[in-house]
């Protein structure tokens, strides 16, 4: 298999997907967010984003946290490490696979 | 495809979208500016003028903490319930760093105490130096995180400085005029981004508890 093929072929399949990659990356940002934030920055919808998520958490690589901040329910996400480590190999990964093509 | 750098820079970008950071940053220059207002109305020589210089570091350090908590209120109360919660990463930047930025701050420090300490004539471009220096300083940030609003404010410091400079009102006096100035016109720039956005972001009406349970 060429170099360059085994590279997207390598491409961490969960992170990959648009939405997630899209969400990856604002998390990469930030400490927290929650699920308004997420939605109006990834512009999914709230079914969409909850699959997406639910697929981030499942990985181990985002932690959902359901608080409330006074008597408002709150969704907080973040990265964990595992989460932070994939979308830094895979940020790594999809950058070498630009250059070479 | 995605574009993953400009997603990172957005999400950055967003904290300022509500202009509440500038309103904070442009009540600690105004502060400054009154502050220094006070330090060139003191007497020369007298007791007032002394102490003013001692609370120095007192005023900056508590205007600050006093704008960061003012400016979370603010963000509980406008941002969050509209665009959602987010909390930013804080920066752990290493002991390098923060000895270089020291650095340069005691360096920007001296030299400036050093040309107040020189004349008369020279202390009447204090304004335009503060200017400058702020000017750069808002370029960087403006740069770093793309904000075009900040590009212009960069140049109305510059522009502020040299203008307060060349009216001849040049020391404290000029200081203090220069601070207040462009204090308003931070805090002017972050009120007109807060109407924008209060435009652009209604409130949203409560719904169905959120987040991948809800389905």
């Amino acid at each position: 298999m060429p170099a360059d093929v085994r590279l997207l072929a390598d491409l961490d399949k969960v992170i990959h997907e648009p939405a997630r990659l899209a969400l990856t990356a604002i998390l990469s940002v930030v400490e927290s967010a929650d699920f308004l934030y997420l939605q109006r920055e990834t512009g999914l919808t709230k079914g969409n984003l909850s699959s997406h998520l639910a697929k981030l958490e499942e990985a181990g690589y985002a932690s959902i946290e359901k608080t409330y901040r006074g008597r408002v329910p709150l969704t907080l996400v973040r990265l964990t490490d595992a989460g932070a480590a994939a979308y830094k190999a895979y940020r790594a990964r999809f950058k070498r696979f630009l250059e070479k093509t | 495809m995605v574009d993953i750098e400009k997603i990172e820079k957005r999400t950055v970008r967003s904290f300022y979208e509500d202009g509440l950071f500038e309103i904070a940053l442009g009540a600690v220059f105004l502060l400054l500016g009154g502050y220094f207002f006070a330090q060139a109305a003191a007497p020369e020589g007298s007791t007032l003028q002394d102490v003013l210089s001692i609370l120095f570091v007192f005023v900056i350090g508590s205007s600050a903490f006093l704008a960061s908590r003012i400016l979370r209120f603010f963000k509980r109360r406008i941002t969050y319930p509209r665009t959602g919660y987010v909390a930013f990463k804080k920066k752990d930047s290493g002991p390098g760093k923060r000895v270089a930025t020291a650095v340069v701050a005691g360096i920007i420090g001296a030299s400036l105490a050093a040309l107040y300490s020189l004349s008369p004539s020279v202390r009447v471009l204090l304004p335009a130096l503060n200017g400058l220096l702020l000017a750069v300083a808002v370029l960087f940030f403006a740069n770093k995180i793309g904000l075009v609003r900040f590009f212009v404010l960069a140049g109305l410091s510059a522009a502020i400085g040299f203008a307060v400079t060349a009216a001849g009102i040049g020391d404290i006096k000029g200081v203090s005029l220069y601070y207040g100035l462009f204090g308003a016109a931070v805090a002017l720039s972050g009120l007109a981004t807060l109407v924008v956005y209060l435009r652009r972001s209604p409130r949203p009406a409560a719904e169905a508890p959120e987040g991948p349970d809800a389905r």
